[in-house]
């Protein structure tokens, strides 16, 4: 049914393009090609609110935008009364492709009803209601902070007064990990988001360190030096019986899980400056994933497992890079930028720089800055 | 003459340490080669940042960019803290640190590496493992604020924390 809808509405575009004169169906879809949408105003008390969400999730969606009554193929109508949101998705030609209510928060209504949107016209997972969480360093100390996927709702998580880094979302988004130095040393705690309990999951000798859940949240992969050189270690989600993966005498880091949990990828400098190497979960050898580029770290694993984005280092400053796991080709997709983390889509990643968060679209190149005027900010990550 | 010595017995007892570490070599995964000395359980109560450890007792260790080498001048100031660990009872703490050329995590990994290497060389000049903490700030409390040579030199380093 869904294959059905998108054969019709790519037709249907085809020949608002090529006008009545096209002959035959000849469709050619150009990557980056979007489904134009027009919000019509949303009434209720929380309308306008509703209305200014909408607009900008079908904006950042990448896969959806907006356009006004004559490019649209799909109309939104909507009503917001604060406690709840419904709304109507309909082709021009009258068909209704969704309609939803949603109870709770406007704001959280339309994300959702976006990402129902996304899924139902393309069948690729939405960004609208995930969870981002970052450095920021604007109370004095570096802080865990959280924010909406579009940087609304900006709330500081940790208050230690050390330094906080390193966070990580699990993929449900109700837990995060971090490094904290409240000890004096460096631990790993976890953060129940819901409660806002905290523990101190890992608290071994030496530097514990870049945590990363698995997919399915039990385990989580980091970084730590007990045994006398910083190794990939795996553990349980309460830090409990370490595995350990490599065994060099280099410096690994930044551990990143394949989405079906059976692999990872980390940086590791054995061989003189840092490289990517990919490794089975179970253990194993690692083997050397060549990128062209001198200096690799951050790595992050796309949740469809075909890319990995992560950091180079050229000129002093750092860019953005993607490689394509199946034909090993990397190119730099940002010019400026540090730890890239993929969105649920594994279409966007959200990266920092100095000056702020950005979003970006891998498909169109297009950047939107998410968070601004909040200090400086590092080393985001996003839920799936 | 007397560097000669001093050379070989450095080289001698690094020999030695190397068996040592031969015969617990971790087995059962393919691609190993390597296993280094476990640290020792953490002190109660004892922390880099705590009052009973003095901090400026000793020079700090410097390393090359992105290098978690001890190069011979450094060697010296190692050689130094060794001999005083030999004629007192007092643990250290190694804190190691990054330059801000590098991403986060992996300057903290740097950092734990460097503070590594200088707990490896004081092992190979006979202090016991048992002495010795290690931790990474990576990038973070930079000796220099500064953006220059000058400054990231002075901040890629290992400080030594005395426990009283």
């Amino acid at each position: 049914m869904r294959v059905l809808y998108l054969l019709v509405s790519l037709l249907a575009s085809a020949l608002a393009l090529f006008g009545e004169d096209a002959a035959g169906p000849v469709i050619t879809v150009r990557k980056g090609t979007s489904i134009v949408v027009e919000t019509k105003e949303i009434g209720g008390a929380t309308g306008a609110t509703a209305s200014n969400v909408m607009k900008n999730d079908i904006q950042l969606s990448g896969a959806l935008s907006s356009g006004d009554a004559s490019a649209a193929t799909i109309v939104v109508t909507g009503s917001a009364a604060g406690s709840s949101f419904s709304a109507q998705a309909t082709e021009k030609t009258g068909g209704v492709v969704l309609q939803k209510s949603y109870s709770g928060d406007t704001r959280r209504g339309v994300h959702q009803f976006v990402d129902d949107l996304v899924e139902t016209l393309t069948g690729q997972k939405g960004i609208a209601l995930s969870k981002v969480a970052f450095v920021s360093d604007r109370s004095g100390h570096k802080e865990i902070y959280t924010c909406d996927y579009d940087g609304a709702n900006v709330s500081q998580l940790t208050h230690d007064g050390a330094i906080s880094v390193g966070p990580a979302l699990s993929p449900d988004g109700r837990r995060l990990a971090y490094t904290g130095y409240q000890s004096g040393y460096a631990d790993i705690y976890l953060i129940e988001l819901a409660s806002g309990s905290r523990n101190r999951i890992i608290k071994f000798p030496g530097t514990n360190s870049g945590a990363a859940f698995s997919p399915d949240g039990a385990h989580i992969a980091c970084t730590l030096s007990k045994d006398g050189n910083p190794e990939i270690y795996v553990t349980g989600i309460s830090g409990d019986s370490p595995r350990r993966l490599t065994h060099t005498r280099g410096v690994e880091s930044s551990p990143t899980w394949s989405p079906n949990g059976s692999e990872i990828i980390y940086s590791s400098d054995e061989k003189g400056s840092p490289q990517l190497y990919r490794i089975s979960s179970a253990g194993g050898a690692g083997r050397l994933l060549s990128t062209g580029f001198g200096y690799n770290t951050q790595p992050n694993w796309s949740p469809d497992g075909k890319r990995v984005t992560f950091n180079v280092r050229s000129g002093g400053g750092f860019q953005v890079a993607t490689m394509d796991l199946e034909s090993g080709v990397t190119r730099i997709a940002i010019d400026e930028g540090e730890s890239p983390s993929w969105g649920p889509d594994s279409r966007h990643i959200i990266f920092s720089r100095t000056s702020g968060l950005y979003l970006f679209d891998t498909v169109t190149g297009k950047e939107t800055r998410l968070v601004g005027d909040l200090g400086r900010i590092s080393e985001p990550t996003w839920s799936h | 003459m007397k560097k000669i010595f001093s050379f070989i017995l450095v080289l001698t007892l690094s020999l030695t340490a190397c068996q040592k570490q031969q015969k617990q070599e971790y087995a059962g995964v393919e691609g190993d080669t390597v296993n280094g000395t476990p640290l020792p359980p953490r002190q109660e109560g004892v922390s880099f940042f705590g009052n009973n450890v003095a901090k400026q007792q000793f020079q700090p260790i410097y390393f090359a960019f992105d290098s978690f080498e001890i190069s011979p001048p450094e060697a010296g100031k190692l050689r130094q803290i060794a001999g005083f660990m030999k004629g007192a009872r007092n643990n250290v703490i190694l804190a190691g640190f990054t330059d801000e050329r590098g991403t986060p995590e992996y300057n903290r990994g740097l950092g734990e590496r460097r503070a590594q290497a200088a707990r490896n060389f004081l092992l190979s000049l006979g202090v016991s493992s048992a002495r010795i903490q290690t931790v990474s700030f990576g990038q973070e409390m930079p000796a220099d604020a500064g953006h220059n040579d000058s400054a990231w030199a002075k901040n890629r380093r290992v400080e030594t924390g005395v426990v009283r």
